[in-house]
């Protein structure tokens, strides 16, 4: 009885044992595998300043049997077929972008057997593009965008040829890059950079797939293919920098890019295997919210553009981030439009905030953000919009507000309790962190605030005027001798919660 | 007869795409435009009715019906057509 259990207790063990060596084995090879993979991505990825040569795609003149069978599905198609099949895997795709457009373009263009897929993008995988972007994963971020969507794709199908381009696309590498392509795919972000795709496009004699997204729009069009216009024919000026939205501004749902980038593909895929695409001279528009698609017939190639035309002026590309004014990005620029004296630091406000000194914060983003987070202090919320529509209003609703202070206003919001809360829970560091700034002496009566600390410096300009003009009509009080001092928070809630409170949500 | 044709106003259903819908805060609305017209005083109009557009109004397509309108072609509208302003999209 007694030998028996022991030789369970035996086994169990022993197995024990080998469960933790089979563990062993298993994070070995994992991390084997990562060392290969790194390894093997920087003799692979194509940096700037390097030489961007490349064997032509080799036509393909027979299909494998694991070709056949892989492509089964399209080759049956009388319209595709074997030799659709064929010319497909003998041609070369360029996709410049690979974010929210060029995720799912690649993922179809790999999946169907383009002959080369070459990705360009400079930036590196971030976790707010993950709701869209969706070849990158989780464990990805930080990493090149363009090597992402290649591992990715890699996995799907090996037998694609991959080239990741880390870099920025410019003037100085945009035809050298483009050239070696067949078909180029606008998969980007900014304005600019589609007018430099536009022109190398047009030099080099490529069919562009373009698309775009938006909140929840999209478009496509086929630009410079069978006699259709290029974007210059349809959109000869670039819009003013300031009227242009992107995604960390304006939003998307993800799967707008997705259907538009999977059409970019199915544009691809059809000039590549010789069906043509429908959208040469025509315009997709895309609104997810009604669920509609609309088809708008476009104009011919306009003999008197200026890249495309009949004499052509732009011959060779041009300074394409002076031409539209704007960064050949989707980041955000931290701009300066108020001076020195007008702005405090994310921990300057925190200081205010846990010495209690009484001020109104005014949050200028739009409503629906301030569901994500707030500043722990009451705030009035007038978003940016309204101050340009009716600033007036916006200056009596805040002068309001600094009256209910001035008579001992409480409310029984729970986000004033909040507010108290975080004194008390500060107020220790407030005592060993003795403050000699200025504004102490003088603190400001209104604090301006926004995500990034753009928006505010407009609004408190605004205000400013407008609290100006009333003191010099009398119609305002002015609040001691200093007038009233409105100041913002320098890079809004992201400089928050990278300087003061690194639990605070950034989006 | 034709001198009361120029005269004479229909009513159209103007759609807003991209910005356009961004700085008009609507989809469409129905709007009243001379019978016989051009495209640039089809956009006069739409601009002079919401003049924040006035901004873009360089860098937009006007669609007919689902059909491009060239710059300064004549157009003669009938009741019920569709006009479509559409800005680019850039973002992606």
């Amino acid at each position: 009885m007694e030998s028996t259990d022991s030789a369970t207790l035996f086994s169990a063990e022993l197995k024990k044992q080998l469960d933790k060596k089979d563990q062993e084995i298993e994070k070995l090879k994992k991390l084997l595998e990562q060392y290969q993979e790194s390894a093997c991505d920087q003799n692979f990825l194509r940096h700037e300043r390097e030489d961007f040569h490349l064997a032509s795609v080799d036509p393909v003149s027979r299909l494998s049997k694991n070709d056949i069978e892989r492509y089964s599905r399209q080759l049956i198609l009388p319209e595709f077929g074997v030799k659709g099949q064929m010319k497909l895997q003998s041609t070369s795709v360029l996709i410049v972008g690979a974010g929210g457009l060029g995720c799912p373009a690649a993922v179809y263009l790999a999946a169907a057997g383009i002959g080369r897929l070459g990705v360009v993008d400079y930036d590196e995988v971030e976790l707010s593009n993950l709701h869209r972007q969706i070849l990158h994963t989780s464990d990805r971020v930080g990493i090149s965008k363009s090597l992402s969507i290649v591992r990715s794709c890699q996995r799907l199908n090996s037998r694609v040829e991959y080239v990741p381009y880390h870099l920025q696309l410019s003037s100085d590498n945009a035809m050298d890059i483009i050239s070696r392509y067949d078909i180029v795919l606008d998969a980007t972000d900014n304005v600019a950079t589609r007018y430099l795709l536009n022109d190398a496009c047009v030099m080099a004699g490529k069919p562009l797939v373009s698309g775009s997204a938006l909140r929840f729009e999209g478009q496509l069009t086929v630009y410079n293919c069978s006699g259709g216009p290029c974007y210059r024919c349809l959109f000869p000026q670039p819009p003013p920098p300031e009227t242009v939205t992107n995604c960390a501004e304006g939003g998307v749902i993800g799967v707008v890019p997705g259907i538009i980038g999977s059409m970019q593909a199915l544009e691809a895929i059809k000039i590549g295997s010789g069906i043509g695409t429908s959208y040469s001279q025509r315009m997709l528009l895309f609104d997810a919210l009604d669920g509609t698609f609309r088809c708008v017939k476009l104009r011919p190639r306009s003999q008197a553009c200026v890249v495309c035309g009949e004499q052509p002026t732009v011959t060779q590309l041009i300074d394409y981030v002076q031409f539209c004014g704007a960064a050949a990005t989707d980041k955000e620029q931290e701009l300066k439009v108020l001076d020195k004296s007008s702005r405090i630091s994310a921990k300057e406000y925190h200081s205010m905030l846990t010495s209690g000194l009484d001020h109104v914060l005014l949050d200028v983003r739009p409503e629906v953000e301030m569901d994500i987070c707030q500043l722990p202090h009451p705030n009035i919320n007038i978003p940016y919009a309204t101050f340009t529509k009716d600033v007036q209003r916006a200056a009596s609703q805040i002068l309001d507000k600094m009256e209910d202070l001035k008579h001992g206003y409480h409310s029984n919001n729970p986000q004033e309790d909040q507010a108290y809360r975080y004194q008390q829970q500060h107020k220790r560091g407030l005592n060993t962190e003795p403050s000699d700034e200025a504004w102490l002496t003088n603190p400001p009566a209104i604090v301006c605030v926004c995500r990034r600390g753009n928006d505010s410096q407009f609004a408190v300009r605004m205000l400013q005027k407008e609290i100006q003009a009333r003191l010099t009509r009398g119609e305002a009080d002015h609040g001691g001798d200093q007038g009233i001092k409105i100041v913002d928070i320098r890079g809004g809630l992201h400089a928050w919660a990278r300087h003061v409170d690194d639990q605070f949500p950034v989006y | 007869m034709e001198k009361s044709e120029h005269r004479e106003f229909v009513e159209v259903n103007l759609l807003f795409f991209a910005k356009s819908r961004e700085i008009v805060g609507q989809k469409s609305i129905l709007f009243e435009l001379p019978k016989i017209t051009t495209r640039n005083l089809i956009i006069d109009s739409i601009t002079k009715k919401f003049p924040d557009l006035q901004q873009i109004s360089k860098n937009i397509l006007l669609s007919l019906n689902e059909e491009y309108l060239d710059q300064d072609c004549s157009v003669t509208l009938k009741a019920g057509d569709e006009l479509a302003v559409i800005p680019p999209l850039s973002g992606g």
